[in-house]
Formats: C-alpha cells, sequence, structure tokens
C-alpha cells in the first residue's frame, strides 16, 4: 500500500494477564508506525522488526484515542493505546536504547493521534547520542563485567546497563557516528589505486583464489564496486558494533581493543600502519 | 526452528547462485532472468522446466487461490511438494520442489538418493527432511560468505533485505501447479494443452494474475527460467556446420554471437560467486591500512562522520532511526 509515514519509532507490545492488572512485555522487537493510508485514514500499525511483518493495523479515528503512560509499571517506559469509543486497550513499551526522545514520541504520537492534519514537531537531536558514544568507545575497553565502580551516579548506571545490553545485540546501538561503508568506497579508493599503483599488485593476495580470469588493476575496481563486498563491509562494520571482535581482530595483528568498535577498530589501524614502513606519498 | 540454530545461511537468489547449486547437485540445467513473459522471449529460452516467481516481502495476507481463476489446493499431489521450515533455507527449497517434479531429471547420486527417500512423505516432514540434509545444507551455503564473519548468532535485528519469498509454476501430471513452500498443499491451476506454447500459456496466465493483485511499483520481483543449459546443443551445431563447411553462414554467425553471450554470462557468474564464497576481511584490513599510510584515512573517517550526521538528520525527520542501511 503506498502509505505516508507520519511518525515511527521502536515499541514492544504487552499483554495483561489473564484476571490479574499485570501487563507483561512481550520481547519480540517492533515498531509503532503512524501511516496515512491510501484509503486517507489514519493507521495505528504495530510492526514486528524481525518479520518486518505488520501484525497490528488500526485504523483510528480522529480524537478516539490515546497513548498514555502507565505509572504503575516499573521503568516508566509503558503505555496504552485506549479509545474513548470502546473498551479497547493496546499496551505497548518503549525499546530504544536511550529515553532521550521518550517524551517526544508520545507528545507527538497524540498531537497526531487528536488530528491527524497536526504536523509533528522535532528536537534537533545528538546531544544525548554522542555522549552515549564517546561511553560506547570508553567503556568498550575495560572488562564486560556487571560490577561499576562506587560513587557511579544513576545516570552512569543506566549508560552502563544499556552499553551491556548493546553488547550482548538484545538492543539495537545509540547513533553510530560513522560507518566503514562511507570510507572504503570507489570514491576514496580509485585515487589512492591512481597514486600507488604498486598497492595494487600488493593486494592481489587478499583477492578470491578461484576468479575466472587472472587479477588485474580493473579487477580489483569491479571488486570494490561489487555488492559482495559491500556487503561484507557492511557486514563488519554491523559486527564491529556489537563489540565483540577482539578475537577476530587479533588475527589481523590487531590488539584485542580494536574489536569494541568501528572508531577503536580505525585507531588501531591507524598506528599499524604507522609502525610499518611509509609509502611514499605525493 | 530459527535461522541461527538451522545452520542455513541466508544466500542471494541470482541466477548464477541458482546454476552453482544445480551444478554441485549434478543437474545439467541453469537458471536465467526472464525479463519478459512473452512468447517470443519464452520461446528463444526452451526447453523450460519450471518458472520462478521471487519476490522480497513475505506476504502479510494469505492469498488463498481463486476458484473463480479454476485454481485450488490439491492435497493429493502425488508428486514433490515440500514445505519451507527454515527461511533461510527459501531459495534451494524452491529449487527442490521444482526439481523434485521434473521426469527422468539428470542429477547426482545424493539427489537421487533424497528424492527416493521421500517418496511418500507429507509436506511437513519433506521439507523438515530436506531441511536435515548435511550435504545439501552445505552445498546451499557454500555460496555465502565464510562464518568467520557472519553475522547469525550475534542477535542483531534482520534488515528488510531478509525477507525472500519463491514461488514455482511448472507442469505435473498434465496440469500447471503452482509450488509456494509457505502453503500447506500444491495449487493446481488446471490443464494446458500441448500445441503451441504448451504449459508457459497457462503459467504465464496464473504469474499475471499474481502480479496483478500488487498494487503497481509497489514491490520488486523477478522471474526466473530453469531450463536446460544451451551452450553444449549451441556448440554441437556450430560443429555441424563448420564441419559442412557453412562455418560462414549466417546461423553459424548467430551461433557464435549466443556463444559468446553464453560465455561471458558464465564468467560473470563464476565471478560473482568466487566474491560471495570469500572472506573479504584481509582484503578490507589491506585497504584500510594503505589509506593510513597514504594519509587518506583521517580525511575519509571525517568525511564519513559528516555522511552519518547528514543520513541521521535525514531520518530524524520523519522520527526514526530504524538502522536499515
Amino acid at each position: 500500500m503506498a502509505s505516508a509515514t507520519i511518525l515511527a519509532f521502536k515499541a514492544g507490545r504487552a499483554f495483561r494477564r489473564e484476571g490479574t492488572n499485570f501487563v507483561d512485555h512481550s520481547p519480540e522487537k517492533g515498531a509503532i508506525i503512524l501511516q496515512k493510508g491510501e484509503d486517507e485514514l489514519l493507521h495505528f500499525v504495530w510492526k514486528n522488526r524481525s518479520t518486518n511483518d505488520a501484525e497490528e493495523d488500526l485504523i483510528l479515528f480522529p480524537g478516539d484515542a490515546s497513548f498514555v503512560k502507565i505509572p504503575q509499571v516499573t521503568g516508566g517506559r509503558s503505555y496504552v493505546l485506549k479509545f474513548s469509543s470502546s473498551n479497547q486497550r493496546h499496551f505497548f513499551w518503549m525499546q530504544d536504547a536511550s529515553t532521550a526522545r521518550d517524551d517526544e514520541f508520545v507528545k507527538n504520537l497524540n498531537l497526531v493521534l487528536e488530528d491527524p492534519d497536526r504536523i509533528p514537531v522535532w528536537q534537533a537531536g545528538g546531544a544525548g547520542s554522542s555522549q552515549g558514544q564517546a561511553s560506547t568507545s570508553q567503556a568498550g575497553s575495560s572488562s564486560q563485567s556487571a560490577a561499576a565502580p562506587s560513587g557511579t551516579t544513576p545516570e552512569q548506571l543506566a549508560q552502563i546497563r544499556s552499553l551491556v545490553q548493546s553488547m550482548s545485540g538484545n538492543t539495537a546501538q545509540n547513533e553510530p557516528e560513522l560507518s566503514l561503508t562511507d570510507i572504503l568506497t570507489p570514491e576514496t579508493l580509485l585515487p589512492l589505486f591512481r597514486s600507488h599503483p604498486d598497492l595494487v599488485s600488493s593486494l592481489f593476495p587478499h583477492l578470491p583464489p578461484d576468479l575466472p580470469t587472472p587479477p588485474s588493476q580493473e579487477t580489483l575496481q569491479q571488486i570494490i564496486s561489487s555488492p559482495q563486498f559491500r556487503g561484507a563491509v557492511r557486514n563488519l562494520d554491523q559486527a564491529l558494533r556489537t563489540g565483540l571482535l577482539g578475537g577476530l581482530v587479533r588475527g589481523l595483528g590487531l590488539p584485542e581493543e580494536a574489536g569494541t568498535g568501528v572508531e577503536a577498530f580505525l585507531r588501531a589501524i591507524q598506528e599499524q600502519a604507522g609502525r610499518g614502513d611509509r609509502m611514499e606519498t605525493d | 526452528m530459527s535461522d541461527e540454530e538451522s545452520g542455513w545461511h541466508l544466500t542471494e537468489s541470482d541466477p548464477g547462485v541458482f546454476t552453482e547449486l544445480l551444478k554441485s547437485l549434478g543437474v545439467p540445467y541453469i537458471v536465467d532472468d526472464l525479463y519478459s513473459l512473452d512468447p517470443d522471449s519464452l520461446a528463444a529460452l526452451q526447453p523450460i522446466h519450471a518458472l520462478v516467481f521471487l519476490f522480497k516481502w513475505l506476504p502479510t495476507s494469505g492469498s488463498e487461490p481463486d476458484p473463480a481463476s479454476g485454481a485450488h489446493f490439491d492435497p493429493d499431489f502425488p508428486g514433490f511438494f515440500a514445505q519451507q521450515v527454515v527461511n533461510n533455507a527459501c531459495a534451494t527449497l524452491a529449487v527442490m520442489n521444482a526439481l523434485g517434479n521434473i521426469p527422468s531429471l539428470p542429477c547426482g547420486q545424493p539427489l537421487q538418493e533424497l528424492f527416493s527417500f521421500t517418496t511418500g512423505m507429507d509436506a511437513q516432514t519433506r521439507g523438515m527432511v530436506i531441511t536435515s540434509s548435511d550435504w545439501l545444507r552445505e552445498a546451499h551455503n557454500a555460496l555465502s560468505p565464510p562464518s568467520a564473519i557472519s553475522l547469525d548468532g550475534l542477535g542483531l535485528p534482520k534488515t528488510s533485505e531478509d525477507a525472500y519469498h519463491f514461488i514455482v509454476y511448472m507442469p505435473a501430471m498434465g496440469c500447471v501447479y503452482e509450488f509456494d513452500g509457505l502453503k500447506s498443499h500444491p495449487i493446481r491451476h488446471g490443464a494446458y494443452e500441448e500445441k503451441g506454447e504448451g504449459w508457459i500459456a497457462k503459467a504465464r496466465e496464473a504469474v499475471e494474475a499474481r502480479i496483478a493483485t500488487y498494487p503497481p511499483g509497489s514491490l520488486e520481483f523477478s522471474l526466473l527460467a530453469l531450463r536446460d543449459d544451451p551452450i553444449p546443443s549451441l556448440q554441437s551445431r556450430l560443429k555441424e556446420l563448420q564441419e559442412a563447411g557453412r562455418g560462414n553462414d549466417a546461423e553459424a554467425a548467430e551461433l557464435i554471437v549466443r556463444l559468446s553471450n553464453e560465455n561471458s554470462k558464465r564468467e560473470r557468474w563464476a565471478f560473482e560467486n568466487a566474491l560471495r564464497r570469500h572472506n573479504h576481511l584481509g582484503l578490507i584490513h589491506a585497504l584500510l591500512v594503505a589509506l593510513a599510510k597514504a594519509g587518506s584515512l583521517e580525511p575519509a573517517r571525517d568525511a564519513a562522520r559528516r555522511k552519518m550526521e547528514e543520513r541521521v538528520a535525514r531520518r530524524k525527520e520523519v522520527g526514526m532511526d530504524l538502522d536499515e542501511e
């Protein structure tokens, strides 16, 4: 369906335990997506982020629904979608690793539920996330134990908690600052090949051994532009963000610390390059 | 069973990947992209054994066969039909459903044994047997990156790229059938006439009807044809002509062009498959070290940071950052 997304944020579902007032969080990763459908109606969709299926699709009439925090649930990130026209209740919980935008998402959601023609207002972001990133590269090099040094503030504890969660791959990390896929591009690499012709043949041993024709500079150019190579770079990028590649990078002659994130990986490579023979530059 | 537990890697669904799989099964067929369903295009590719319709999204609602078109489930289908048990195996499962219904299929011993072993089984059991077949899984996995850099098991969210769906259309027992591993039974579309295009005409109707159920431009899909490998017959016809002193004929010239096209295509497939099987970590590392030695890593890093900032800012306009890159 060609519908327009008005806003979206990560959220899971929760279900009332039969006969009680308890609501159990379902662990499935999901997103709440507010869309204006082709039918011109407002759709409140819950999408399962693992299967990509839209498992709930509610049509909402302006002013009928509201998204309200449930204060009794610990953690403070549980909400209920309720209706003035019926007793329907749908429960959700925020899944973004950071709470920084919870209020903003909910406020805008309610704005649009009230009047679908309202335009959501977003703060320029970044402050919260870059803080998170800095602590990622610092904490990554220390051990993964759960013990926090004494005197840790609640904010630091929350950061460490979300860091441990992201290291075990349960929730997505805070905003990454850069991606390897933006570094290993033809735009960056082709000039390098032109200015360092000896480099090209020195790379041949790293190419697949079963190419149908012997490698050449053109082969190398084709390879770095290929979806398979780009996919491998993307995979490495994602894997580095989990911080778990300490063992793998040792095989490249890098210290374990290099496997804890993209920035750490690049720093270690810069050092490794500095230790080796300097290549002639133009 | 989850994709992680199953040990089946996600593979690309490229004609080159399928053809390599067929080779490892000992089947002398190839799979080609189909850009058109018109009679002339298809006639050029005959003999075609099956059409594979492939689309990039899982259907969110069940699409039941439309009785008005004469299509209905065939729970008593005596041929080969296996249900999909593991998502990552979907490409190989589709190939199996096609190969399993080709009479007198030329193939290697292991595949022959697998087909004999699963005779008479119900669709779900067959699906499980196929999924548990170690040699088949290894043949399938041979065309994905080596595990050292695989992301299975790291618990990362799957991107939408992973959701493929395959449907096979082919003749069996005088009717055109539709094999969809996510359904409980094969769908029979009805009998076809042997003359003219044969089963292809009926299959075309079914495929076009399916395409028509989706709003235009909203889905990415492709069509593949499972067909005889044309190279042997092109080569032998060319040899005949040359031996009869007609090597400079128009027909010979055309054969040479077609052979040349086929060979380029195989070379491209071999190149892409070599890249698919390869662990690129060494190359990636060597490139980054070279950039660093040339003093170009820092500027590239700064440019990459700026690009990411722009990207994040654009995503925030819709209020979401779902790691969909």
